[in-house]
């Protein structure tokens, strides 16, 4: 059978797929596409201005305000009693982590596995990481007695004789996250630099001198580019580990404990698929709130990108359905009494709505909507999906930690939680990532040009038999 | 000694870059006097150009293993230096030495890794360098040092071959 | 940086004969007189952030009217020896003192995670939630040998042990051994009917380890293998409450 390469306009299509709404297979002169990025980072209308000024509003009071009240008045303010000492600040603090292993599975998972639709917004997602774990870090921090000496909690020299307990699992917590956090940083802003170099050669004023100061002096020579990609290659690699050991440390915090409900040993992969739910789901969210709001996007971000992330989505629902599953099998068949007696309290007790909720919004939405290719390729059904898994997912934290905190070995210390200002800073954290992300989108390109054009040269319609099919060749 | 110019020449398709650099070393220019600056990473494969040593897996390596010692002094040295029992469990523990040891290796691979692209690139670096903002836009640039009166017949070379434009490089503040 | 390293003095441990306790609750307000517990009020008390070290547990058994009381249960840290609350806290707050094998809570060096709260399956350890006020004059009933802890510092039963630590030290300073019913903590001090014992388990004349030996010792969730050193004594005899 011969096969015969031919160009694209020369393509004959046999299917009545236009490919040319494939982005890998619509490509546009190079200097177009940073023209396209550039203007959308420039053209900001007054309804982002109104939008950033709320956030920023709600930020100053929600979240700097009360919490400056509350280290001032003391935990008091927050609904923690004994026996849920811990409450909707763990709660969002493995939220957000959660929502941070978005960026790394786009960007260091689907490049291990070659999955070419993440080109146009690795960035996006990466951005997301590291504001994720902003957002975590200070739900950390909110959570603590006395949060003015949580430095004591880094292993430096010292004179006070002692150092951090690397027995505890929060110690372990604090290399890992830090870890993760310089991690995926770097990671951001490697395949930043050459985007921030055309961004300069593109820029006058003080943008000009911001982005030259960023670039570094770079111009991609061939040293450069050979160093960036290998040290790419290797961050792709080593990263997922660290995001695989994260996430698990993070459960750990909860499955060496010894409560019932809480010591699980599936704790480890069944959180960790959890935050790819939540973080494939807040990707796809984000994707559709910037295809519509700022200018240029629709030409990057396509149906098709939302169709391999409702993919996903509906893989890992149906993986975090095993892991929840194993979890609840185990302890209901051979639990002791007391973990029978949580088990009850989840699904009966006064918020067993919640479990309810939970379940639907984790298992039953994406299962009933997501096999469907018309629904995946919608943008505002997909948001709408997410919303619910994310939501569904923060359930599921609230219901592993001031849930499962009530029910103990002692009953008569069993009280519920009921939140206090917890709230408003939960509130404030949600807005101020926001509030980053949309000041970043003003400020970084938000596509990776040179990865789409990379994609794009790699990409070539050919002919096999009668088909016109897509080839990809392998650049590196 | 005959004087030098170094010459720029634009391309737009890495085609003719390819077929520019076979040109140029048949004119008698080496390898190492031309130097290839582009928008995208065009591989030594591409453009028949020798290959690229990088001290970026080495300085990784060398990264892990000062990670793992790092590591190794919190997970044996600060026990040892500053005893406290807790919860009957030993001195060393052996689940937390594990993690604390993959975690600092992993951050002293990654950090090292980060800071070898800048080391090995001579980056950040501000000084004016010789560069065209049409780089950016996709286009390949072929430097390359050749003798001031052979100058016509290489621009003529290169033009015919595609370029863009070829001229003398300015060194510029980026 | 001088000698880190505690050496084993004495193994303290108590009794709690629950056939003897009537509920009357003087240990709980005999132990916050001693050690500083602030008052809370009653807002806060009752959504579960009271500051007492112990708790006398009360359950019954049955339905209305047919209704059957159990033994009273003093609940106070039970001093593991395996403590779970240790080893989690990332700051060591709270370590296992050598000399006294009890767990001791550093309140200066605690961060106020509270992950040694939540890892207690005794649940007997207590969070400032704030800074609590004491009203004159107040402040003059104050114990000077114990600290006054601030917001955000977590705390719990210490065995009294600015007590025993006066103990120990009289009797290394007298060159002798510390006499059975020297160190009496605030609780067992009061109890009227000596339902508290306390004493030195690593001598086995002395009154405490006779009574842990008991055909009647129990210890709370001994299953979960954390040593707790503290063993309750039930049996039902005609000293307890409904036969």
């Amino acid at each position: 059978m011969a096969v015969t390469a031919e160009t694209l306009e020369h393509a004959h299509l046999e299917d009545h797929e236009d490919p040319r709404q494939h982005l890998m297979l619509d490509p546009k002169p190079r200097g177009e596409m940073n023209a396209l990025v550039m203007e959308s980072m420039h053209a900001t209308s007054w309804k982002f201005w109104v939008v950033a000024a709320i956030l920023a509003l709600v930020v100053a009071v929600c979240l700097f305000g009360a919490w400056g009240y509350m280290i001032s008045e003391g935990l008091v303010l927050s609904g923690v009693n004994r026996p849920t000492y811990w409450g909707i600040f763990l709660v969002n603090t493995v939220f957000w982590i959660g929502i941070s292993h978005a960026g790394t599975f786009v960007s260091a998972l689907l490049r291990v596995f070659k999955a070419e639709f993440r080109r146009p917004f690795t960035r996006a997602a990466e951005l997301m990481t590291g504001f994720g774990l902003v957002q975590a870090g200070l739900s950390i921090f909110m959570h603590m007695g006395r949060v003015w000496i949580t430095y004591w909690m880094v292993p430096y020299p010292n004179e006070r004789g002692l150092w951090p307990n690397f027995h505890s699992p929060l110690s372990w917590d604090f290399l890992a996250i830090n870890t993760y956090l310089l991690s995926s940083t770097m990671y951001l802003f490697l395949p930043l630099i050459p985007d921030l170099a055309m961004a300069r050669d593109r820029s006058t004023g003080w943008r000009k001198i911001f982005y030259r100061l960023l670039a570094l002096g770079f111009r991609g020579t061939e040293g450069e580019w050979t160093h960036l990609r290998i040290a790419m290659n290797i961050f792709a690699f080593a990263i997922l580990p660290v995001m695989f050991s994260v996430h698990t440390i993070v459960a750990w915090d909860f499955a060496a404990a010894t409560r019932p409900g809480w010591s699980s040993t599936i704790f480890g992969p069944y959180f960790v698929v959890g935050a790819l739910q939540s973080g494939i789901a807040a990707v796809a969210m984000v994707l559709v709130v910037i295809r519509s709001t700022m200018k240029n996007m629709k030409y990057f971000i396509r149906a098709e990108h939302f169709d391999a992330l409702g993919k996903l989505m509906l893989v890992v629902s149906m993986a975090w359905a095993y892991f929840f599953f194993n979890d609840y099998t185990v302890q209901w068949y051979g639990g002791d009494k007391f973990t029978h007696v949580l088990l009850h309290f989840h699904e009966a007790g006064p918020l067993g709505w919640m479990w309810f909720g939970m379940l639907i919004s984790n298992v039953a939405i994406p299962w009933l909507l997501l096999w469907n290719k018309k629904i995946r390729r919608n943008p505002g059904l997909l948001f709408i999906i997410g919303l619910f898994i994310n939501v569904g997912m923060w359930i599921e934290r609230y219901i592993i930690i001031p849930i499962s905190l009530t029910i103990n070995r002692e009953p008569f210390t069993w009280r519920l939680y009921k939140p206090g200002i917890e709230i408003v800073l939960g509130i404030g954290t949600l807005a101020f990532f926001i509030l980053l992300y949309m000041i970043a989108s003003r400020l970084v390109p938000l596509v990776p040009v040179w990865e789409v054009q990379e994609g794009q040269l790699a990409h070539g319609l050919r002919r096999v038999g009668k088909a016109t099919v897509t080839s990809v060749s392998e650049l590196e | 000694m005959p004087e030098t110019k170094t010459l720029l020449a634009l391309f737009k398709d890495i085609d003719p870059a390819a077929e520019a650099i076979d040109r140029l070393r048949g004119m008698g220019i080496g390898d190492d006097q031309m130097n290839i600056i582009s928008g995208i990473p065009v591989t030594e494969r591409m453009l028949g150009r020798p290959r690229q040593w990088s001290n970026v897996p080495r300085l990784a390596m060398g990264g892990a293993v000062a990670g793992l010692l790092i590591g190794l002094f919190l997970a044996f040295g600060t026990p040892s230096l500053y005893t406290i029992h807790v919860g009957g469990q030993s001195i060393f523990p052996g689940p937390p030495t594990v993690v604390v040891l993959f975690e600092m290796t992993m951050l002293g691979m990654l950090v090292s890794t980060f800071l070898g692209v800048f080391l090995d690139s001579y980056l950040p670096s501000y000084r004016p360098k010789e560069y065209v903002p049409e780089i950016s836009d996709g286009n390949i640039a072929i430097l390359f040092t050749c003798p001031v009166d052979a100058e016509p017949s290489f621009i003529e070379a290169m033009t015919s071959l595609g370029a863009q434009s070829v001229h003398p490089t300015e060194v510029g503040q980026l | 940086m001088g000698d880190l390293f505690e050496e084993f003095e004495h193994k303290w441990g108590m009794v709690i004969d629950q056939d003897l306790c009537t509920g009357c609750q003087a240990c709980v307000i005999a132990c916050a007189m001693e050690n500083n517990s602030p008052f809370v009020g009653e807002k806060d008390a009752g959504y579960g952030r009271s500051l007492q070290w112990i708790r006398i547990e009360r359950f019954w058994e049955g339905q209305f009217p047919n209704v059957k009381a159990t033994p009273f249960q003093p609940v106070m840290c039970q001093q593991c020896g395996y403590a779970p609350c240790e080893p989690v806290c990332p700051v060591f707050a709270s370590v296992h003192s050598e000399a006294q094998q009890i767990n001791v809570q550093v309140y200066n060096r605690c961060v106020g995670t509270r992950y040694c709260a939540n890892n207690c399956p005794y649940q007997v350890r207590v969070f400032n939630f704030r800074d609590y006020e004491r009203p004159e004059p107040l402040p003059n009933q104050l114990n000077p040998s114990v600290t006054v802890r601030r917001r955000g510092i977590m705390e719990k039963c210490t065995f009294c042990v600015q007590r025993i630590v006066v103990g120990e030290d009289l009797a290394k300073s007298e060159n002798r051994q510390v006499i059975e019913g020297e160190v009496v903590p605030a609780c067992a001090q009061v109890c009227p009917t000596e339902a508290i014992v306390f004493g030195r388990l690593d001598d086995p004349k002395s009154q405490v380890s006779q009574l842990s030996r008991s055909g009647r010792g129990v210890k709370l969730l001994e299953e979960l293998g954390k040593l707790p050193s503290v063993t309750y004594l039930k049996g039902g005899s005609s000293y307890g409450r409904n036969g």
